[in-house]
């Protein structure tokens, strides 16, 4: 569905993408994370026709992802990072506007209100929203077409747990419809919710790319955190995940009844992500 | 390049919804109506048809190029340009859906003003629409190239009112007696409708038609065209961000 191959892109001295390539197929949630600056919204730019890559070939649906952005508006929805609404409209006459540009039926904008939440705010001035309602509004904006690709740039950032759950509960049951997905994110949680496969994106490249847990497998320390109760109070111990000396150790524990709990260590992509780059993630 | 009635008409629709409720907007078309009241009633010795002439220039280039200047750099300012170009509009239909609404309530405003002020100037009705038409387009046109060139709403004022001013005053200025500022003058197209205006409303020049403004109706025309191509000399080098 896409293809990118050996993207650059530079602004003046600074190269914000160091030649990228990567894949995301039908009906994938595909999720690029990292942290600020690593060139994530450049790369979601190019992907969608608003900026053009110094090098390298960036296909959707094998079309040229320059060349062809015209065309190609009709099968992509975006969601921006910035809630771009016209603040003096209210909901209502902001998604108005965009059935009207596509062709579609106005009255398509009840059936997503009505699945955010927000049909009764339809004649609500967007100036008066809070951020979670405007991220609901500006994701319907981008359905209203039915895309056949999606691209979120920071689809929950600064929203609140219920808002950003909302969200996440749309994108699932778009992509359960067939819907394919590009989000980015800082936010590693969410795309460990979400993504089917995601890239690490640092400082222009990409320095690892899996599923999430492909890579919390490949990057686990291969051990197991045990809490025991030893009488005088709860101690916790780490053991191989394999081997026969865990597995003999585990099931005295076992047969004593004293595990509490068993926790594996596997890392948190934010984890790997510190492994990979030897950069904080925030 | 194929243009869509349905998309300039959602733009223009938009922008319809937005004008109603932007009150930097709205007063705009207020203040001509109130400048040529108050020539009208409350300053004595003003020549014949002055205040609705001066009302109408003000209205024509004043809110012809204002408008349309920042609704652009609004859109630029807001990041709102940006979807819209992702969504099937084109550069063309969003500049004619937001000049058309400019071009409508400028036209309405001028009748409206017409109808306020004193003298007889419906009685010139066919030469205050034939050049307000064309002044206002011609405009709208600079209003879009000042909306291009700035980065946001305050730049508009930085840009656009050595501009406006110019569009607005040197030709009032010339029209008053000095050949040298004249001379000036007769080099902006405002110029051309302000005369149009002292021939048809003043009563100074005896029965002049629309027919005897010809020279300054292809004037105006010629202004357009002029204006046309300086747009798409900005807009392919500025672009839309």
């Amino acid at each position: 569905m896409i293809k990118v191959k050996d993207l650059a892109k530079s602004y003046g001295q600074r190269q914000a993408l160091k030649g990228i390539s990567f894949n995301v197929e039908d009906g994938e949630i595909f999720g690029f994370l990292g942290p600020n600056g690593a060139g994530k919204t450049t790369t979601l730019k190019i992907l969608t026709g608003q900026l053009t890559a110094d090098a390298g070939e960036a296909k959707i649906m094998d079309m040229d992802a320059m060349k062809k952005a015209r065309e190609l508006h009709s099968y992509i929805g975006v969601v921006p990072e910035e809630a771009n609404l016209y603040e003096r409209l209210t909901i209502g006459q902001n998604l108005e506007l965009f059935c009207r540009l596509y062709g579609c039926d106005t009255k398509s904008t009840d059936y997503y209100l009505n699945q955010v939440g927000l049909a009764k705010d339809k004649n609500v001035p967007v100036k008066k929203l809070s951020k979670g309602m405007k991220q609901k509004v500006l994701l319907i904006r981008a359905l209203l077409h039915r895309p056949r690709i999606l691209f979120l740039d920071e689809p929950t950032s600064g929203l609140d747990p219920a808002s950003a759950d909302t969200i996440h509960e749309m994108l699932l049951r778009l992509n359960s419809e067939g819907m394919t997905i590009l989000l980015t994110s800082h936010n590693m949680e969410e795309v460990d919710k979400l993504c089917h496969r995601v890239a690490f994106l640092n400082q222009g490249e990409i320095v690892e790319e899996g599923s999430p847990q492909e890579l919390k497998l490949e990057y686990s320390n291969k051990r197991i955190r045990v809490l025991i109760d030893e009488g005088q109070g709860t101690v916790s111990k780490e053991l191989d995940l394999n081997g026969e000396q865990s597995a003999k150790i585990l099931s005295q524990w076992m047969a004593q009844g004293m595990v509490r709990s068993i926790h594996s260590c596997e890392p948190s992509l934010a984890d790997i992500f510190v492994k990979v780059t030897g950069r904080e993630f925030s | 390049m194929t243009l869509s009635i349905k998309r300039i008409g959602a733009i223009f629709i938009k922008e319809l919804h937005d004008f109603k409720t932007n009150i930097n907007i709205l007063i705009m078309y207020v203040i001509p109506i109130l400048l040529a009241y108050i020539y009208d009633n409350l300053i004595p010795g003003m020549p014949e048809g002055f205040a609705l002439s001066f009302g109408l220039l003000f209205l024509v280039v004043m809110v012809g190029m204002y408008v349309p200047s920042m609704m652009i750099a609004e859109e630029k300012e807001k990041k709102t340009l940006g979807v819209l170009l992702l969504s099937p509009a084109t550069p063309a239909e969003i500049f004619i859906g937001k000049g058309l609404l400019t071009f409508i309530s400028v036209i309405v405003s001028s009748i409206i003003l017409l109808s306020i002020s004193s003298g007889n100037g419906f009685a010139h009705l066919d030469v205050v629409l034939v050049g307000g038409i064309l002044t206002t387009i011609f405009c709208i046109l600079v209003g879009i190239i000042v909306g291009l060139l700035s980065k946001n709403q305050m730049a508009t004022g930085v840009v656009g009112t050595p501009i406006y001013m110019a569009l607005l005053l040197i030709p009032m200025l010339g029209s008053m007696g000095s050949s040298t500022l004249e001379k000036v003058a007769k080099i902006f197209p405002t110029y051309y409708f302000n005369d149009m205006l002292y021939l048809a409303l003043s009563g100074l020049e005896g029965e002049k038609t629309l027919l005897d403004m010809m020279p300054q109706v292809g004037i105006l025309l010629g202004s357009i065209v002029v204006a046309f191509g300086l747009l798409v000399l900005v807009y392919k080098k500025k672009g839309l961000e």
